[in-house]
């Protein structure tokens, strides 16, 4: 009965007959599909395809109605579960930011370190600078973030996420609320954290971002998964139909 | 105008501090110790019942709402007399004018301030709960560390107005005999007999100065904490080489 794959190939994020429904508005529709470690997924579709609520599933922001979400072997919905311990594990970063707006950038990184994980503040502190640099914004440790452009506040949010060292980051549309010319800062940012191996699950409309970082686009209609796909295959040559009006909609602006 | 200092030379120690040294303390001291053990025992309090009001758990939300409601269903007069009949009932002991008068006004007070801490509660973005959930905080910390600092910070005028008032509101104690700055007015109008004009003018002058300058206290802490979080507490650095500074260097690497 020799029959167990090995740890190295099991999926990281594994979705399995996901249901969601909001009252009788069926939100995920029955979604199967896995992110393998250090794989890089980019979720696109429409809006109101539900891309969104999958996303908000893993960490469990969204509860699901049946199926089951596995994250690193852990059934997410799992009644035993400490939440509090496995949402620390899971880098979440939010369309609006949501930085602390009453805490300066440090203390924003340092939150979850000094009180999740019970780190010394000299120790988060050290940390925190240290991603800041990652993200480009040392300079800003002591600033609050209403003294900071979207883009800045973006970047620290992804900051705050990674000290918790996730071993995968969420992104829920990430540089949807950005100026246009705060879009580049961000996504350089994503794209550093890609070629250094971190696992993620990306929601966006940067189609470019798509095809030069991710490793498979999942494509989502109504509720739906679609089309998983090569980014290359996705772009060049989209199997549904209505991935097809998707792109050519997103050309055609 | 005369008149007004002459009562001021003759009567104002016993506006100040009552019969005392050779009585009990009274006067202006005792409507302050009433008016700040009325703030510091109330404000905990409220704040506790806000949170139960808004608590996930029925059981703590049901009590809650009803203290609310009911408190705010009578006057505070005649909850003054409830107390002040009813407390040495139930305790089998007999309870002073001032014991009397500080339970009342902690409890109509916090019914109060836990709604103003609800509004305050509920009123900031959803957001911030969420990101702070996503780090790992638990609920406890969510509220202590995310939410009730911002909730406080910008429920502060309502809060100054609720303190304001439950200074002015002890002057009722002058109806069950407490020896507070209203009933010292008094026993000087009393003896006086002819000058209610000028005795009141001054109690008015008395309790218009505390109010007045609690409300610029709260109005001088808001405006600082304002500053420190827009920056102009103290000279920000360039945002524009910060933003780009790093972030083009290791793109060029």
């Amino acid at each position: 009965m020799n029959m167990s794959s090995s740890p190295a190939s099991s999926p990281l994020i594994a979705f399995d007959l996901v249901n969601k429904w909001y009252g009788d508005y069926h939100a995920l529709n029955g979604i199967s599909a896995e992110v393998h470690k250090g794989e890089v997924v980019v979720v696109c579709g429409p809006s109101g395809s539900g891309k969104s609520t999958l996303i908000r599933t893993v960490n469990r922001l969204e509860s699901i109605q049946s199926g089951a979400i596995r994250f690193n072997g852990q059934d997410v919905n799992a009644p035993s579960l400490d939440i509090n311990r496995f949402r620390s594990q899971v880098g979440f970063v939010f369309q609006s930011f949501n930085l602390f707006p009453h805490l300066s950038v440090a203390q924003n990184i340092m939150l979850g370190p000094v009180n999740v994980r019970k780190q010394k503040r000299a120790q988060a502190r050290t940390r925190a600078l240290e991603l800041l640099e990652r993200v480009g914004l040392a300079s800003k440790v002591d600033a609050f973030p209403g003294q900071l452009s979207g883009g800045q506040q973006q970047r620290v949010a992804i900051a705050r996420a990674l000290a918790m060292d996730p071993p995968a980051m969420l992104f829920d549309e990430p540089t949807s609320a950005l100026d246009p010319e705060m879009v580049g800062e961000v996504l350089q940012v994503m794209k550093s954290l890609a070629r250094d191996g971190m696992t993620m699950m990306c929601v966006t409309h940067e189609m470019n971002f798509a095809r030069e970082v991710a490793d498979r686009v999942w494509f989502m209609d109504q509720g739906s998964l679609v089309e998983t796909a090569l980014p290359e295959a996705f772009f060049s040559n989209p199997r549904s139909e209505r991935a097809r009006k998707f792109l050519s909609d997103l050309r055609s602006h | 105008m005369d008149s007004i200092l002459s009562i001021l030379r003759e009567y104002g120690v016993l506006l100040l501090v009552g019969q005392y040294p050779n009585g009990p303390l009274g006067g202006l001291t005792i409507t302050l110790v009433l008016s700040v053990l009325g703030l510091v025992l109330a404000f905990p309090l409220g704040v506790a019942i806000a949170l139960a009001r808004i608590s996930p758990l029925g059981w703590l939300r049901m009590p809650a709402a009803a203290v609310i409601y009911v408190v705010r269903g009578v006057p505070l007069l005649m909850f003054i007399f409830w107390v002040y009949f009813f407390v040495p009932v139930l305790t089998g002991r007999t309870v002073s004018g001032f014991t009397t008068m500080v339970i009342t006004l902690v409890i109509y007070q916090a019914a109060y301030l836990a709604e103003i801490v609800r509004a305050g509660i509920q009123g900031l973005p959803h957001g911030q709960t969420e990101a702070a959930r996503a780090v790992g905080l638990s609920y406890t910390q969510t509220m202590t560390k995310v939410v009730l600092p911002q909730a406080l910070y910008n429920m502060v005028p309502a809060l100054v107005s609720q303190f304001v008032s439950t200074i002015k509101e002890t002057s009722l104690g002058y109806v069950i005999s407490v020896n507070e700055v209203t009933f010292a007015a008094n026993q000087i109008n009393s003896s006086l007999m002819t000058q209610p004009f000028q005795v009141y003018f001054i109690l008015a002058a008395i309790y218009f100065c505390l109010c007045f300058s609690l409300t610029r206290l709260a109005r001088f802490l808001e405006r600082r904490i304002n500053a420190r979080r827009e920056g102009t507490f103290r000279p920000a650095t360039s945002p524009a080489l910060a933003a780009t500074g790093p972030i083009a260097s290791e793109h060029a690497a």
